[in-house]
């Protein structure tokens, strides 16, 4: 409410007229010998036209003072004088007075609730557009632009919004409304050191410089700050503060809901790039799969065809050796994209540990038949729910890689052991071999890490077998690591969650 | 070369595979019909005389279950499965719709005879209609007459379960026979899919008659599908 010179004058104004307009018709009401009585209730009326049609309490007693003053010099004898010579009349004077303040009082009051009314659903409508738009938004900017613009409107001065980008990265910049409708961009003055301040300021208002800062946080972070000029910011009454609270809600919940949905997008996006990579990984190793079958079978055949002092027979049982390798090659990777694009599918099944061993070592015998493995397992029967397939292969890489470190007459070793306290299941592997360097210890799960050691044997590794097999661990909530023995040799160990074993 | 009368019909679209295949089974003295497509093979099948059909599951036309399923109609000739490693669903309904047994590509021609061996002596057996009262496997006997199983001549104790289990194990020497199979032969029709009984019962079975129940001789897991007693 603004109380300028020319409100209050026009305030006087009226309450002079209507006074000087009630004294009129009191002077007909005497030349039609009306009593005094008529008087006194058109000057009350004429006060409460007062109250209705100035603004404040204050024009109203004015006014009521004017009336009974007025009354008492026209209207009781002796005329002209504020003296008053009928008792009676003193008594009439001084109620038209009370009435006429109290009537005034109450004019004024219920104007004054019906102004506070308008503003709050007038507040209400602003806050509820906003959050309406802000709904709409789809961008920060846009967010920041809506808060600004309403915010200005109904606070009446120019409101500043910084947004933070969800990355938690510096903003330098920070976006106000103007006068004239428009908005613009304004560099921070030390952005870093504000940032700071608003992510360590756990307040709800931090006064700056130039403004009032308001840091609004959602569910994880500090989203935005809400700034309010300094000059408005000290003198805000409780509804505009009610204001600001409600629409640094809105805007929490904007920021949120848009950084949500951001974040699903781009997990949207890499889940599909995942299932691309994946599926063009398994197009590629199901057609390998099948000319390497030829390959194998056919070099096979050669073999079959010549005798073993031939060169030939050399050359057919390179060619199938090789074709194995990538043909091991080609099913890890088949494993691990068959479960690379849903983690959640893997087919777990209540397994007997022991079959799952044996069905690990008749595939690793294919291939090196006249390797012998030792097996160490509990003898009560081990049911643990998982991915037989899967873990097949996680032990067939493991033999591999313990049988190409490992002299042939040298121990191999399955152990499997129940660790009850834990809910688990341990399965190494342990070879006597030649270990592993310490500084490879922490790296051999790592893609497509090799030991820079030469190998004799000229099979290679490229450096998946034991990352996959770690993320086939992984992937059943078990854990696997490598360490060297105090005796010499290796020992990979991998662990089995043992829930869900009872149906 | 020694030479057999049976004929075996090879249905698969890889041209190198085929290859190798009938050379295998022209060097063993078999005779072959070859067919690149699923629509070919049933030509073939009910065109011809054929004894063992090798089915390749991923054929270009349809799907080789489909094969499965129009020959079983009507015909028991021995169907051997050919397929990659990681369809042990394809392999157990292969199994299930009546596919006699399987192959994992890639496969060697000892594996590729002793299928094929064990197939057609399946198919002379029916010929004969008449099982031998006591089969032998390495060390192993079993009689069925006795219900009695020994090992080194040895006897073993088994419970009425674990002799059912052995004995249809015994009766489809060499064949991979799926869980779902097991459990409806041993347990009966209604006993549902529980193969964790299955599973304890075969663990039992396992510490009674091989040395190193998870380095198995006799009764090797087929993951994902089911179990096979070796034949040698």
């Amino acid at each position: 409410m603004k109380t300028t010179a020319v409100s209050v004058i026009k305030n006087l104004f009226v309450a002079f007229i209507l006074t000087v307009t009630a004294t009129v018709i009191g002077f007909i009401f005497r030349y039609w010998n009306l009593q005094e009585t008529n008087i006194v209730i058109i000057y009350i009326l004429f006060v409460l036209l007062t109250a209705r049609f100035t603004s404040g309490y204050v024009y109203g007693i004015a006014a009521t003072v004017q009336s009974f003053l007025l009354f008492n010099w026209f209207f009781t004898e002796p005329y002209y004088s504020l003296k008053i010579n009928d008792p009676t009349l003193i008594l009439t004077a001084v109620i038209m007075f009370i009435t006429a303040t109290i009537t005034s009082a109450l004019t004024s009051k219920v104007k004054e609730t019906a102004l506070i009314a308008q503003e709050k659903e007038a507040e209400s409508n602003a806050l509820y557009q906003m959050t309406n738009h802000l709904t709409d938004a789809t961008t920060y900017d846009k967010i920041a632009s809506v808060i600004v613009k309403t915010l200005s409107r109904i606070l009446e001065c120019n409101v500043a919004f910084v947004c933070f980008d969800e990355t938690g990265t510096t903003v330098s910049c920070f976006i106000q409304q103007k006068g004239d409708g428009t908005q613009i961009h304004r560099k921070l003055e030390d952005p870093v050191e504000f940032q700071k301040r608003m992510r360590n300021s756990h307040i709800s208002v931090d006064a700056g410089m130039e403004f009032y800062d308001y840091p609004i946080y959602g569910r994880t972070s500090l989203l935005a700050v809400l700034r309010i000029p300094k000059e408005y910011g000290e003198k805000l009454n409780a509804a505009q503060k009610r204001i600001i609270h409600a629409a640094m809600e809105s805007t929490s919940l904007a920021l949120d809901r848009l950084s949500s949905f951001h974040e699903q997008a781009k997990s949207r996006e890499e889940a599909v790039q995942e299932r691309y990579r994946g599926n063009l990984l398994r197009a590629i190793s199901h057609d390998l799969r099948t000319p390497l079958s030829g390959i194998m079978g056919n070099s096979e055949m050669l073999m079959g065809m010549s005798k073993k002092e031939d060169q030939k027979y050399e050359l057919a049982k390179d060619i199938y050796e090789d074709a194995d390798w990538l043909h091991g090659l080609v099913e890890n990777i088949l494993s691990l994209t068959r479960f690379q694009d849903q983690p959640l599918s893997l087919k777990k099944e209540t397994e007997a540990v022991e079959e799952v061993v044996g069905a690990a070592l008749v595939v690793f015998q294919k291939r090196m038949p006249d390797r012998e493995i030792d097996v160490e397992i509990p003898d009560t029967l081990l049911l643990v729910p998982m991915d037989a397939r899967l873990i097949t292969q996680v032990l067939v890489n493991l033999l591999d890689n313990a049988a190409k470190h490992t002299a042939k007459e040298q121990e191999i070793k399955i152990n499997v052991v129940v660790k009850e306290e834990q809910n688990i299941v341990e399965i190494s592997v342990l070879d006597r071999g030649c270990g592993i360097p310490q500084a490879a210890l922490s790296k051999v799960f790592q893609m497509f890490y090799t030991t820079s050691r030469k190998e004799a044997s000229s099979k290679k590794g490229i450096g998946i077998g034991l990352p996959i097999c770690q993320s086939i661990v992984e992937a059943h909530g078990g854990k696997i690591w490598a360490e060297n023995r105090t005796n010499g040799g290796a020992k990979f160990t991998f662990t089995l969650p043992l829930e869900g074993e009872e149906k | 070369m020694s030479t057999r009368n049976e004929i075996i019909l090879v249905v698969e679209d890889n041209v190198q595979i085929r290859n190798f295949i009938t050379y295998v089974l022209k060097e063993e003295g078999f005779s072959t019909l070859t067919s690149s497509t699923a629509q070919g093979a049933l030509t073939a099948i009910v065109t011809q005389h054929i004894d063992l059909i090798l089915l390749d599951l991923g054929l270009p036309d349809f799907d080789g279950m489909e094969v499965i399923r129009k020959v079983r109609e009507w015909s028991d000739i021995p169907i051997i499965v050919v397929s990659a490693r990681d369809q042990d669903k394809e392999k157990a309904d292969a199994l299930d719709t009546g596919a006699d047994d399987y192959l994992t590509k890639p496969f060697s021609a000892t594996e590729l005879m002793a299928r094929i061996r064990v197939a057609i002596r399946h198919l002379s057996k029916i010929g004969m209609n008449k099982s031998q009262p006591v089969l032998k496997v390495g060390e192993l006997s079993i009689d069925f007459d006795k219900r009695q199983v020994t090992k080194n001549g040895e006897p073993i104790h088994l419970t009425p379960m674990e002799y059912n289990l052995l004995s249809l194990l015994f009766k489809n020497m060499g064949k991979v026979l799926t869980t779902q199979y097991i459990l409806r032969e041993i347990y009966g029709v209604g006993y549902g899919t529980d193969t964790q009984a299955l599973r304890a019962l075969m663990a039992g079975l396992r510490r009674k008659i091989e040395t190193v129940p998870a380095k198995p001789h006799y009764i090797m897991t087929e993951i994902g599908v089911g179990y096979r007693l070796i034949d040698e």
